[in-house]
């Protein structure tokens, strides 16, 4: 946001970084040989829905190039909302990268028709360890942070400081700890 | 906070340089004036602290467990109770203020309250009523005090050497006077500032020592100030879909923090202090890991 707009007070929401999305892929060779972990089949992506007809339309669009990329890499799509008013794009494949795919394609495709804003975090799971570890990227930040949910409303912080030490190098991990947001009872 | 600390000190200069040379305030009146705020300072030090805090002093029907452990605290040290003080936020973080141990108040934060063990918050209670006991806040208020007239006298002095021996023969060359007496002043108080978190250090070391001695057991103060420090209390516990509706959230950017020299710090280093508390604990006895 430039020296104007702060003096307009004309502020604009980021626009979603999804560039970085693939790292995950690499970072997912060291996962699962130093740490047992594998993807779990799932990601589930986030979004804001507006109201507005032109959303609407330019979603569909989207929505339909989502399924079609799907039907092509044999991953099944499902579509869900939760209480706090997000969407969620489900998609289940074994393979990481098609997962990582579609969350790209999602959000270069919302990009392209101005409703990338609208995105928030792409959310991906892997098992392997006590607890189900999730890659959370914010597409706002343009980085990875780790979530290790242990309950209804409680993480395990240690394990995911160990998490960032041990993939600091080969994911663009959130620097700033607090911006490690939670994201309890994701759809995956 | 050392920045801040930093320019206040500054804001202090340049308003005694502006009163001194602007407005030919005399040496006498401007002593007068930097005594008096001294004085407001050290006489409102604890509502000050805790209304710049946020803090909100609670009473016993509000939080009567820690109310009892201040108490049991105060009678180990023999210390009147002091005021008692919460501070809403999820950083674990404690402070103590006031110019006498009658007058004083300690404050947690919500996340000391709710992260720490309660052996835990016994220590960091201890350490904040040993500053009270210590009478940290008048020591201070003297170190910074003498800083600041130091500064000011050494600005008096060239002042009155520069216009008293033939000063303006050397005017017409030179940079003018008023530029070589801020520049002088702000010397002096950049070594003020370094020697104040040197006093301030030392302070912390003898904190944590009466810490050990009230509690007798250095190694909950040892833990706590590992999990202060740890990076884990930063990791917040909130869903990124509830904090969502805030938009600033997205807006600033990320940036990494970057170690501060510790010569500017008003806390020594966290592993000297762990050490010290552990030679602590050997002389009482207890060895710890």
């Amino acid at each position: 946001m430039g020296l104007r707009d702060v003096l307009l007070g004309r502020k604009k929401l980021e626009e979603p970084k999804e560039d970085r999305l693939f790292a995950l892929t690499t970072a997912a060779v060291t996962l699962q040989v130093e740490l047992g972990l594998k993807t779990s089949g799932a990601a589930a992506i986030a979004f804001k829905p507006q109201s507005s007809g032109e959303f609407r339309s330019a979603f569909d669009d989207v929505d339909k190039l989502i399924d079609a990329v799907g039907q092509q890499s044999g991953s099944t799509i499902e579509r869900t909302s939760d209480e706090y008013g997000f969407d969620w794009i489900v998609v289940h494949d074994p393979d990481l990268e098609d997962l990582v795919g579609a969350a790209h394609t999602l959000a270069a495709e919302l990009t392209a028709q101005g409703f990338g804003s609208q995105l928030l975090a792409a959310t991906f799971r892997f098992d392997g360890g006590e607890h189900p570890v999730y890659w959370i990227y914010g597409f706002k930040r343009g980085a990875y942070w780790p979530f290790v949910p242990t309950g209804k409303e409680t993480r395990d912080n240690a394990t995911e400081l160990e998490l960032k030490a041990k993939l600091e190098h080969e994911l663009p991990i959130e620097p700033d700890l607090t911006r490690w947001l939670a994201l309890f009872d994701a759809p995956v | 906070m050392v920045l801040t600390t930093g320019l206040l000190g500054l804001l202090y200069v340049i308003f005694a340089v502006v009163l001194f040379q602007v407005l030919n305030v005399g040496l006498v009146p401007m002593l007068v004036i930097v005594i008096g705020i001294a004085f407001f300072q050290y006489y409102t030090s604890d509502k000050l602290a805790l209304a710049a805090a946020g803090a909100k002093i609670v009473t016993r029907e509000e939080q009567p467990q820690l109310h009892d452990m201040v108490e049991r605290l105060c009678a180990m040290a023999d210390l009147p109770k002091p005021k008692i003080a919460i501070m809403d936020t999820p950083v674990p973080n404690a402070f103590a203020t006031g110019r006498s141990p009658k007058h004083a108040a300690v404050c947690v934060t919500t996340g000391l309250w709710n992260r720490l063990e309660p052996k835990e918050v016994e220590g960091v209670l201890a350490h904040e009523l040993s500053h009270v006991a210590n009478r940290d806040v008048l020591i201070m208020t003297l170190a910074s005090f003498f800083a600041m007239l130091a500064a000011m006298l050494t600005r008096f002095g060239l002042y009155a050497g520069m216009w008293g021996g033939g000063g303006r023969r050397d005017n017409n060359n030179g940079p003018p006077v008023w530029l070589i007496v801020f520049a002088v002043s702000i010397l002096v108080y950049a070594i003020s500032f370094v020697l104040i978190r040197m006093i301030s250090r030392y302070r912390e070391y003898a904190a944590d020592r009466g810490s050990a001695l009230i509690t007798g057991a250095p190694e909950y103060l040892m833990s706590a100030l590992q999990k202060i420090s740890s990076q884990m209390t930063l990791i917040p516990n909130q869903d990124l879909r509830k904090v969502e509706g805030m938009n600033a959230f997205f807006i600033i950017p990320a940036k990494a923090k970057s170690a501060a020299a510790e010569l500017f710090m008003d806390h020594p280093p966290l592993e000297k202090r762990i050490a010290a508390l552990a030679e602590i604990a050997r002389e009482m006895g207890r060895p710890v890991a």
